[in-house]
């Protein structure tokens, strides 16, 4: 399973990431534990962990936006020092700016970089298109319902044009319904727009669905625990026989309550 | 709202006007029963006097004239404090080392009613224009600084990360995030500011002016007629409202996201 990924250039990788916080008796709590992965150019990667297991702060080290103790990540063999134009982040809570349209929104990244107004206007209203959105261009957050919202977060990370796109438990705060919903939304979304995805989910059918390879974390210090290639042919079906045969396998592997 | 209004629908319609009409009512029989001998005019006799005053003069001017005149002190206070309360809220909200400064400076301040700045403000400045101006002063720059401060403040730091993700620069997180997402704050701050300033300049008035609704509160005392008071404090009460609606509709035209949550 590892030679499938080794002649093929890593885009983004994590190198012993370390990372621990003071906890409030004083004591420090340990988040992650020698962390290494590596993802290929547009490979759709899932991690997969319980939750409060330290994937938030993974993700938020790997944008840029928190640094680790020690250990790297390298894009493109660069290491990552900030936030990056070529990482993209969409959030389990949506994040959007209330006060900006949808428009606004998804068009941001490109305002901060100075792009024109027209220019940006019509890059926008093309991921808007994308995610299925057209027509809602100026409504606020408000007017939207979660699914709605969360393909704008979707649109706002593709729109800045990364190479990479982290996304953290972004179906996390959907009811079921739409969550099933999104979730084959966004595998249409990412085979019309290729891009490297690290998707962060704990819900392990999610992970199943939509991963080219899971990453399957231990719990509080997170560190990597195995690898597992899901090569079934999309789209894929939940009650598939080789389908439950990876869910068991991966279940076995994990404390996760399933 | 729909042509199909149910009876009761209609009832709880006009409760509030109910309620309204039994006070008029509970005051006229209040007045003319006589048990506050001749200080408590009937609605009838403010609305008389309110009538009066429009044309005839009381004092240097009409009813309008003193209006205009209290009005005139606040809009002047009001726009100071903002336009230096404002910047300084947000200066020291966004600012480590502003607030390091200034906040203990305010702390001391803001528990100080502005009222309590009357004598001071009297012998600094006199008793003309300038010291009523700034007792209303006073009263809009403290919630000013206070709610552009707190409103930076509680900026949601999930929408900081956001926009630093989307590669915002410091200038931009203040001006793109933290500026639009204190608004509301603000806003709340300046209708606090607006009606305190309207107190203010009530009491500052009474204290010594030739015109201004204080100043006819105090003529209507000074001449034992309860029907000017009661049209004063009346008059007080439906500006600082119509002041209130006016600076939400500034709010709703400026914080169009909001729209849902204020109406």
């Amino acid at each position: 399973m590892e030679a499938r990924n080794i002649d093929v250039k890593s885009e983004i990788s994590c190198q012993h990431l370390y990372k621990s916080f003071p906890g409030m008796d004083g004591n420090v709590t340990e988040v992650l534990k020698d962390v290494n992965l590596s993802v290929a150019k547009n490979e759709f990667l899932v991690i997969l962990g319980p939750g409060q297991c330290g994937k938030t702060t993974l993700l938020n080290i790997m944008a840029g936006l928190d640094s680790s103790d020690s250990g790297e990540i390298l894009l493109n063999d660069v290491p990552v020092s900030g936030p990056n134009p070529n990482l993209g982040l969409v959030f389990q809570r949506m994040a959007l700016m209330p006060w900006k349209t949808v428009m606004g929104n998804v068009s941001m990244g490109l305002k901060f970089r100075g792009v024109s107004k027209k220019e940006r206007e019509e890059k926008a209203r093309y991921f808007i298109n994308l995610v299925g959105l057209s027509g809602f261009e100026k409504s606020y957050p408000y007017q939207l319902s979660g699914g709605m919202k969360q393909r704008v977060g979707i649109a706002r990370a593709y729109c800045s044009d990364p190479e990479v796109l982290l996304m953290d438990e972004p179906f996390g705060a959907l009811d079921a319904q739409t969550r099933y919903m999104m979730e084959e939304e966004i595998l249409r979304i990412w085979e019309k727009a290729k891009r490297t995805v690290v998707f962060v989910t704990n819900n392990i059918e999610e992970a199943i669905y939509l991963g080219d390879r899971i990453v399957l974390l231990s719990r509080c210090p997170a560190t990597v625990k195995a690898v597992y290639p899901i090569d079934l042919a999309r789209p894929r079906q939940f009650t598939d026989s080789r389908f439950l045969e990876v869910r068991q396998k991966i279940a076995d592997n994990t404390d996760l309550a399933l | 709202m729909n042509a199909k209004a149910s009876p009761a629908e209609i009832f709880s319609r006009f409760l509030p006007l109910t309620s309204l009409l039994l006070i008029i009512i509970v005051w006229q029989f209040a007045a003319t029963g006589g048990y506050f001998g001749k200080s408590l005019p009937s609605p009838v006799a403010v609305v008389n006097q309110f009538v009066d005053m429009l044309a005839e003069p009381v004092g240097k001017t009409i009813l309008g004239g003193h209006i205009w005149a209290s009005m005139r002190r606040v809009l002047t206070a009001f726009a100071v404090a903002v336009l230096i309360g404002i910047p300084m809220g947000l200066l020291m909200g966004w600012n480590k080392k502003a607030e390091a400064i200034i906040k203990p400076i305010f702390e001391i301040f803001r528990p100080i009613p502005p009222i309590a700045w009357i004598p001071l403000a009297i012998l600094w400045f006199g008793i003309e224009e300038t010291p009523k101006v700034f007792i209303c002063f006073i009263g809009a720059f403290i919630p000013a600084v206070m709610n552009a401060y707190t409103g930076i403040r509680f900026t949601d730091p999930l929408l900081l990360d956001a926009a630093r993700s989307q590669g915002a620069n410091l200038r931009q997180l203040f001006k793109e995030v933290a500026v639009p997402s204190a608004l509301p704050a603000i806003f709340a701050g300046l209708q606090n500011g607006l009606s305190l300033c309207w107190m203010c300049v009530l009491a500052a008035e009474m204290v010594g002016a030739e015109e201004g609704v204080g100043y006819l509160i105090l003529r209507g005392m000074d001449m034992s007629n309860p029907a000017m008071i009661i049209t004063g404090m009346l008059i007080i009460g439906a500006v600082g409202a119509l002041i209130a609606v006016g600076l939400r509709y500034v709010e709703r035209w400026v914080c169009p996201w909001k729209r849902e949550i204020s109406m």
